[in-house]
């Protein structure tokens, strides 16, 4: 395809993303497609976010829930403490706390590697979320954080399910494009290479360390904002946001999706949230096992398809064309 | 605090580390012998908890359960090493990915078989009183749980050093390779010491439960999180790693809880931390855990 008619398909569907709800409308009337697809594109931020590090710098993070819940609660407590509802003010919030959170981490994670980095990202943001859970205080603890503010901008009131689908699609867009720029642009190269050969980006010049911790820092800010877009959405932050389960779920997502691709996580929220929120409504209610499906899933893509849904594609594709 | 406060906090804390040091002692060895941090460790220390939990309501007997408790994990382990695991071997980071798939499983299938309330058992007769000690009274359980993890570690240690099973624990945690050259059945011995793994967390598991509760969550808090932050701070894949780290922690959260309340884990968060900076390979340990 040629580039621009390829650049117009993209910017259409992204259009036709953002207007789901209304040209949906006429068959959608319960706005269940729409909820489902607004937290699918929250889970699909997050997941992007978390790719940055998994797929992109090979730093298997099993701790992003943290910066998540980190942009939840800053989102919902900054806004009750300082008495506005200004999208501006609760976002930028969210993604300073975040970015704060994940430096502080960062710091200490960023020198190791592989299984080491996994378990003491694991550790360190599981601390953080028992932290949240237990500061009554400030978080509400264990009944969770409610009466998160509406998201304001000036005087237009984005709390609506429509229009606060559509600030969850805008933000989508826009996350994929950071995202998608990042990938190809020198300091995206560079990322890669120091997944690939540390040491010979060191020897090339390049401070490995700071590069990784950047990676870390950028990662946990947009989780923040995914996490604060959830807290917008539901009006409530549940403890569990920023715990090891959530984490989990985003790290299945980007496998199963495909790591280091832009499809990848993408393709992957949309599975896990069907798994999620479709699949245990076609089960008996006492059969509460989503979790065990998406475990069994992901053992499934690590033993046989460690590329992931993409992966798949890709390989199904290029044995099409060889025909 | 009154001198009486901090001695029942201090034997609080050296129980909490007992348990730490059954539960982190699995975790350890399984990394020791076959680099993979077990993610699972606390679905199998929940596991443990549970099946103990049905096996007193059938029997009445905890002692049956402290036995029931790590056979059946032992047989768990001795089914997910051969039917996973292996089938990556050499693949650590995917191994361990793995391992997270098995503990969604387990936790989901614990949920649906015994329900998802928060549950407790009772310490065995005999064990469930108390006794008055420099002026305070305390949970005799509490001692047992001391006296179980020192004659564990001191029994650990024994067959570590002594025994031809520790000595081909000590060779497949220096090289597992050259062990395998050497004619030793690899496969065997790594689905043994996954299941010995299992075991010590399902021992744990059964332990812990008149203490803390049997619970969903437990498989985190205090499951997973406190049996790697022991193992980080102590050191991986050695015993005297494992114990420092668990001398250290258990006290170390049990003030931390008594002083800080709220913000405790605060404390555990600062020691891992400053071991991390300080001392990347933990208290007692060998391998760099960051450059």
């Amino acid at each position: 395809m040629r580039p621009l008619a390829r650049w117009t398909l993209v910017a259409l569907a992204a259009a036709a993303l953002v207007t789901f709800p209304y040209w949906s409308a006429p068959w959608e009337s319960t706005r269940f497609a729409t909820t489902l697809l607004r937290d699918g594109l929250i889970l699909a931020i997050f997941a992007l976010s978390l790719d940055l590090l998994v797929g992109r710098a090979g730093m298997p993070s099993l701790g992003h829930a943290a910066f998540f819940g980190a942009g939840a609660y800053a989102a919902g407590i900054a806004g009750q403490r300082l008495g506005t509802d200004q999208l501006p003010v609760t976002l930028g919030a969210a993604a300073l706390v975040a970015a704060l959170l994940a430096l502080v981490i960062g710091v200490l994670v960023v020198r190791s590697e592989g299984i080491f980095f996994l378990m003491l990202t694991l550790a360190l943001a599981q601390i953080v979320f028992a932290i949240a859970f237990q500061w009554t205080a400030v978080t509400g603890g264990s009944n969770g954080l409610s009466g998160v503010g509406r998201p304001m901008l000036a005087t237009l009131d984005l709390s609506s399910p429509d229009l606060m689908y559509v600030l969850v699609a805008i933000a989508f867009v826009l996350s994929a494009i950071v995202v998608w720029g990042l990938a190809r642009s020198p300091y995206g190269r560079a990322l890669v290479g120091v997944r690939e050969n540390e040491r010979r980006m060191r020897a090339l010049g390049y401070d490995t360390a700071r590069l990784r911790l950047s990676a870390f820092v950028l990662a946990g800010t947009i989780a923040g904002i995914a996490g604060a877009l959830s807290a917008y959405s539901t009006r409530f932050v549940s403890a569990q946001d920023a715990g090891l389960g959530n984490s989990v779920r985003a790290f299945v997502t980007v496998l199963v999706g495909g790591a280091g691709t832009l499809a990848g996580p993408i393709a992957g929220s949309a599975l896990v949230s069907l798994i999620e929120r479709v699949v245990p409504s076609l089960l008996p209610v006492e059969l509460r096992i989503s979790e065990a499906i998406l475990g069994l899933m992901f053992i499934a893509f690590v033993l046989f398809a460690r590329q992931g849904m993409v992966g798949l594609g890709r390989s199904a594709w290029l044995r099409v064309r060889a025909r | 605090m009154s001198l009486e406060l901090v001695f029942q906090q201090a034997l609080n804390g050296l129980s909490f580390g007992a348990l730490l040091f059954i539960l982190a002692s699995g975790l350890s060895l399984v990394f020791g012998m076959m680099d993979v941090v077990n993610l699972a460790h606390g679905a199998f220390y929940m596991l443990g908890a549970y099946v103990a939990l049905s096996v007193v309501q059938l029997t009445g007997s905890f002692w049956l359960a402290m036995l029931a408790a790590p056979l059946a994990l032992a047989l768990v382990g001795l089914v997910i090493e051969p039917l996973l695991l292996r089938r990556l071997r050499g693949r650590h980071l995917d191994q361990v990915l793995l391992t997270i798939g098995v503990s969604l499983v387990i936790v989901d299938v614990i949920g649906q078989l015994w329900g998802r309330e928060v549950r407790s058992l009772s310490a065995p007769p005999g064990l469930d009183g108390s006794v008055t000690l420099i002026g305070g009274v305390y949970p005799v359980y509490r001692l047992f749980v001391i006296a179980f993890g020192i004659v564990l570690a001191a029994a650990m240690a024994v067959v570590y050093r002594r025994t031809k099973i520790g000595m081909l624990v000590r060779a497949g945690v220096q090289d597992a390779q050259m062990l395998a050259a050497l004619g030793v059945d690899t496969n065997r011995l790594f689905a043994s010491t996954f299941a010995t793994g299992a075991a010590l967390a399902g021992l744990a598991g059964v332990i812990a439960a008149p203490v803390f509760g049997v619970q969903p969550g437990m498989d985190t808090d205090p499951g997973l999180l406190y049996s790697l932050v022991v193992v980080v701070v102590g050191g991986l894949g050695t015993l005297s790693g494992a114990v420092a780290g668990s001398v250290l922690i258990g006290p170390a959260d049990t003030f931390g809880k008594v002083l800080f309340q709220d913000v405790a884990l605060a404390v555990i968060f600062a020691i891992v931390a400053l071991v991390l900076l300080l001392k990347p390979t933990g208290l007692l340990g060998r391998i760099r855990v960051v450059r």
